[in-house]
Order: C-alpha cells, then sequence, then structure tokens
C-alpha cells in the first residue's frame, strides 16, 4: 500500500519574505562576489555578459522554475529530498535511485564549502585584529593564505599555529549545524532575515568605497577603469565555446540549480502558493547580488592598486587568490581598513552560510521524512559526518582532494542533478503537467515562450553543456591525464584523488541503499506513487 | 571608460535591477498569497469598519 512516509511533522516556512530571503540567500554565495567578477575579466567583458543573460534567460531562469515545481510538487507528498520527488512524478521503480545523486551532491559541497567558509570566518577576524598587517604584497599575503592553510612550502614563514585552521573550521561548522537544528522557521529562516540584510548592507558600502578610491600614486586608475575591465565587449570572443561554457557554469553556480536545496526548500509550500513569482523574486535578487555588487567590489578595487595588467594577472591566478590575497592588500591601504576588511570577509561569511545550511536540508528531510529520526538527532549526526571529512580536506587541501570533490560534486555533479531534473519533469511528467503544476495559485503568468524552452531548449542545451565537459574535461580527469584544480596531475597526488573519489562513490551506494530501505520500511509501491498529504489546495 | 563598457554596464545592471524592482513591486502588490505556511486565512482581513454616529 503507498503511504507518505514516517510522518514526523511537516515543516513550513513562516512568511513570505522569509521565504524569499531564504532562498536568495541559498543562492548568494561566495560565487557572486569572487567568481563573477573574475569570470567576466578573464572571458571577454562584455562578450561574457551577453552569453551570460541568453544563459541566464534559456537555463537558469527555467531551471529554476522547474525546481521550484519539482519541489512544491513532492512537497504535496510529504517529500522535500530528491529520490521521493522523483518517484512523485515518474511512477517507475528506477526514479528513486536516480536521486540518489540528489542526495550526494549537496552533502560532499557542503563538507568542502563549508571549510571554505571557515577561510572567510577566520580572515574577517584577521582583519578585526590587523594580524596580516604589514604585509603589503600579493605574494606576501598568497604565502600568509597558504599559512592559515598550512600548505606552506618548505622555509617559507609561517603566521599561524597548526591548529587556527582546524579551530575556524570547527566553529563554523558548529554555527552550521545549529542553524540546521532548529528548523526551516525557526533555523534557517531566522539566519536569513538577519544575515541577508546584513549581506547587503556590508555590500553595499563596499561598492561605494570602491568606486570612491581614488587613483593611486604610480598606477593612476580608479574603480571605473576596472568596471570597464569587466564589461569592455570583446566581441571576438563570442564564438569560443569557452565563453558560452563559462557564463554557462557561472549561471549554475550562482543560482544553485542542480544543488537539490532550491527544491528541498520548495517542498516546504502548499500547493495553493506561488512558486512563478517567488522565483523569479529571488532569481532577481540573486543577480543584483553578483551583476551590480559582486562586479563592483574586487575587480575594481584590485585595478585601483594594481593597474589593469596587474589586476588581469591576479584574475587569471584565481577567485581565492583576488579574494584572499589581493583584498587584505587594498585594504591596507585605505582608511579604517582593517574594518572594511572584516565587512568583506563578513560579507563573504554570510554569502557562504546562507548558502551551506541549505545544502543539507535534503538529506535531512530524507532521513526524517522516511525514517522518523528527529531534526536535532539528524542534524547533529550529519555534523559529525562532515566534521570528519571537513578534516580530511584540511589536512590534504595541497594533495587535490578539495579540487576533486568540488569538479565531480560542485561542478560536473550539478548538471547531472540539472539533466534528470529536466527530463524526468518537462519529458517524463509531461509539459502540460509540469506547466499547470508551476501555475497552481501562481501570482504570475510564466509567458508562453518559455514552456518551449523548458521542454527543448534547456534539455538541449544542457547536454551540449554535459557532453562538452564530459569529453574535455572530466575524462581526462577521471583517466587522471589532468588534475581538477587544473593542470597536470602530480603522480604523487593520485592515490589522495583515488581515496576521494572512492569517499563520493562509497556516498552514493550508501544513498542508493538506504533508499531501499526506506522504501522497504514504507512499504511504498512505485507503481502506485504516494499519498498526497497536502489537501491545501481544496481549501483554497 | 570607454562608451561600449558603459553602455554594457548600464543595460545589465538595468535588466537585473528592472528584473528584481518589478518583481518586488508585483510581490508587494499581491494579497493573495501572502500566507505561505497555509495556516492563517487565505485572504487578508477586510478592515474593520465603524459605524457612523446617528443624528
Amino acid at each position: 500500500m503507498a503511504s507518505s512516509g514516517s510522518g514526523t511533522s511537516h515543516e513550513a516556512w513562516g512568511s513570505r519574505i522569509g521565504l524569499i530571503l531564504a532562498m536568495a540567500g541559498n543562492a548568494i554565495g561566495l560565487g557572486n562576489f569572487l567568481r563573477f567578477p573574475r569570470q567576466a575579466a578573464v572571458n571577454g567583458g562584455g562578450s561574457f555578459m551577453i552569453t551570460y543573460f541568453i544563459a541566464l534567460l534559456l537555463l537558469g531562469i527555467p531551471l529554476m522554475w522547474i525546481e521550484w515545481g519539482i519541489g512544491r510538487n513532492g512537497g504535496r507528498y510529504r517529500k522535500g529530498h530528491i529520490p521521493g520527488m522523483f518517484a512523485a512524478i515518474w511512477k517507475h521503480p528506477a526514479a528513486k535511485y536516480f536521486g540518489a545523486v540528489g542526495l550526494v551532491v549537496p552533502l560532499v559541497v557542503m563538507i568542502y564549502y563549508t571549510y571554505i567558509e571557515s577561510w572567510t570566518a577566520a580572515f574577517a577576524w584577521f582583519s578585526l585584529t590587523k594580524d596580516y598587517w604589514g604585509i603589503t604584497t600579493q605574494e606576501g599575503m598568497v604565502g600568509y593564505l597558504q599559512s592559515f592553510q598550512t600548505i606552506s612550502p618548505e622555509g617559507a614563514t609561517v603566521y599561524h599555529q597548526p591548529w587556527t585552521a582546524y579551530a575556524f573550521f570547527l566553529g563554523t561548522l558548529f554555527i552550521n549545524i545549529w542553524v540546521l537544528s532548529k528548523g526551516i522557521s525557526g533555523g534557517i529562516e531566522k539566519l536569513a532575515k538577519i544575515g541577508m540584510p546584513i549581506l547587503f548592507g556590508l555590500a553595499i558600502i563596499l561598492a561605494i568605497v570602491v568606486l570612491t578610491l581614488p587613483a593611486q600614486a604610480g598606477i593612476g586608475t580608479t574603480a571605473w577603469n576596472g568596471l570597464e575591465f569587466i564589461y569592455k565587449p570583446d566581441f571576438s570572443r563570442l564564438d569560443e565555446p569557452g565563453v558560452w561554457l563559462a557564463s554557462a557554469g557561472q549561471i549554475f553556480f550562482t543560482l544553485s540549480v542542480g544543488m537539490c536545496t532550491l527544491t528541498a526548500y520548495a517542498s516546504y509550500l502548499s500547493k495553493k502558493d506561488d512558486i512563478t513569482l517567488n522565483g523569479i523574486a529571488t532569481a532577481a535578487t540573486n543577480e543584483t547580488a553578483e551583476v551590480v555588487l559582486g562586479g563592483t567590489i574586487a575587480i575594481p578595487a584590485a585595478v585601483v592598486f594594481f593597474g589593469v595588467s596587474g589586476a588581469m594577472a591576479i584574475a587569471q591566478g584565481g577567485s581565492f587568490d583576488l579574494g584572499f590575497a589581493t583584498m587584505p592588500v587594498v585594504f591596507q591601504h585605505i582608511p579604517f581598513g582593517n574594518l572594511l576588511g572584516t565587512a568583506w570577509f563578513g560579507l563573504l561569511f554570510f554569502a557562504g552560510i546562507t548558502s551551506s545550511v541549505a545544502m543539507l536540508t535534503p538529506i535531512t528531510a530524507f532521513f526524517r521524512e522516511e525514517f522518523g529520526f528527529k531534526r536535532e538527532t539528524v542534524a547533529w549526526s550529519l555534523g559529525a559526518l562532515c566534521l570528519v571529512f571537513g578534516l580530511m580536506h584540511i589536512a590534504w587541501l595541497e594533495h587535490g582532494v578539495l579540487d576533486e570533490w568540488d569538479y565531480w560534486a560542485g561542478t560536473f555533479g550539478l548538471v547531472v542533478v540539472a539533466v534528470m531534473e529536466v527530463i524526468l519533469f518537462m519529458w517524463i511528467f509531461t509539459p502540460s503537467k509540469a506547466w499547470e503544476s508551476m501555475h497552481q495559485g501562481a501570482d504570475l503568468r510564466i509567458p508562453q515562450v518559455f514552456k518551449f524552452i523548458m521542454t527543448y531548449v534547456t534539455p538541449v542545451y544542457l547536454l551540449f553543456i554535459l557532453g562538452w565537459w564530459g569529453w574535455v574535461d572530466a575524462l581526462p580527469i577521471l583517466l587522471y591525464e589532468k588534475s581538477a584544480g587544473g593542470g597536470a596531475l602530480d603522480p604523487a597526488n593520485s592515490p589522495y584523488v583515488t581515496f576521494s573519489r572512492a569517499i563520493i562513490v562509497l556516498f552514493a551506494i550508501v544513498s542508493v541503499v538506504l533508499i531501499r530501505m526506506a522504501w522497504q520500511r514504507n512499504k511504498y509501491d512505485d507503481r502506485k506513487g504516494f499519498v498526497e498529504v497536502d489537501h491545501s489546495g481544496e481549501a483554497a | 571608460m570607454s562608451t561600449s563598457a558603459i553602455v554594457f554596464m548600464a543595460g545589465s545592471w538595468a535588466f537585473v535591477l528592472g528584473l528584481t524592482f518589478w518583481a518586488f513591486y508585483k510581490l508587494l502588490q499581491d494579497k493573495q498569497h501572502f500566507d505561505p505556511d497555509g495556516i492563517g486565512p487565505a485572504a487578508p482581513p477586510k478592515p474593520a469598519e465603524t459605524e457612523r454616529p446617528k443624528g
């Protein structure tokens, strides 16, 4: 007999603004302020923006609405996890197993993302206490960052005790798990209501400071030259597939599509609640944070103090160097620099934590709904798991373990999840049912052209990305021909890479076993589907 | 800044800010689905009416 699960009390959002802030907080992350400006600068500026907005319209916004639709549809059967959501839209025994990837991807990303988030907490503290004051070169700050990460080369100056990185990781993880243990309305929504206004406030202050920075002696460039560096169109690059892939990848990262967090959050809505207007409002908020604020801070600041060519070299070096090495140098040259440094890293911390807390929501929902565990028990148990594997990342950072997880879960995994979502919802569930489902309780009629885009354009676009990345990147990385972090793979790191992949595979196997156990425990009949528990539509 | 860079920046900012303000304007206009948890009433309460004193 079909049923809806173990019957733990289903949670809900306390207010519409709380929902929108939590959804936007989930989407606004480190990528908005570190990854976006760098991607724009190194991929043709204005040309990147053209491809970026095309990807937003054909990939990001359609996928966002699809994920809200899948999530709220799952919520009708009290399913806040992807295996249940897939089974709800495709009544086939295989559907739930495809959903295993939807448990693994957010868990894996959350573990290493929380570690990176702990760097921002640490650097906020280092800024406030002026711990790095006096290290005024880019190279010097890279050395300082490496010292914190405990990966300093032989003979380099060590600035930190070895336990420093571990202490900040523990603290950051504790805050994440504590918020998660407080639930949707009592934890995540409250965090968003506090964190998001702080995030926007800090970002606006920093953007104004950067835009009003005077030209430096010997450099002569201003923040406006930095904006030109980002936005100057280089149309010759529009025919490069790499630019199109970079912009599509950025859209994925920034909207958190494929992460299974949008679906999890949307499952806490009833079917009479709007998702079309809420969805576009959160996506637009994220885009404002990224395009208007994210593009106005790091790169323009770097151009003021290092010139255009210097900023280009920094941008080529990667997002982390830009955020953790360049910006601290900048702060040492401006009034109230330590406070602005604290604001910058505080901004990144709030951007990070509102995203990382969301990442454990799907797996928490799985254990609560299918096995009847208490939220606190699940949260702290997952916290212990994250602690063990987080410590692995700290200890083995220099061996490319984090890059490996970031590639397979945080890059490739997102596209895999998105492909499955769009095929299941738009093709198997059928376009008409998907369209009707998205418009239940809608405050906004989605333009009809998006039905065509979601049904045909988005899946083809996604399959192209998956195929291209698979051929150009994933296959050589899988075969140890290059490293996930870029460049050739150091043979000495191969055992670590293999081990890190084995853990992801182990997570996937355990997920499949747990899904099977859950279905047997709750006596679900895949062909009949679940019993609907959300009857609010009839009352509305 | 060059004219082309200004055009791209202004266009990009106008698009995302316009979309954001439009979405939140619509949200504030809407009164039907203000109650996402489904516990409260489906429509906002009507403003209280007071009887005019006679005479």
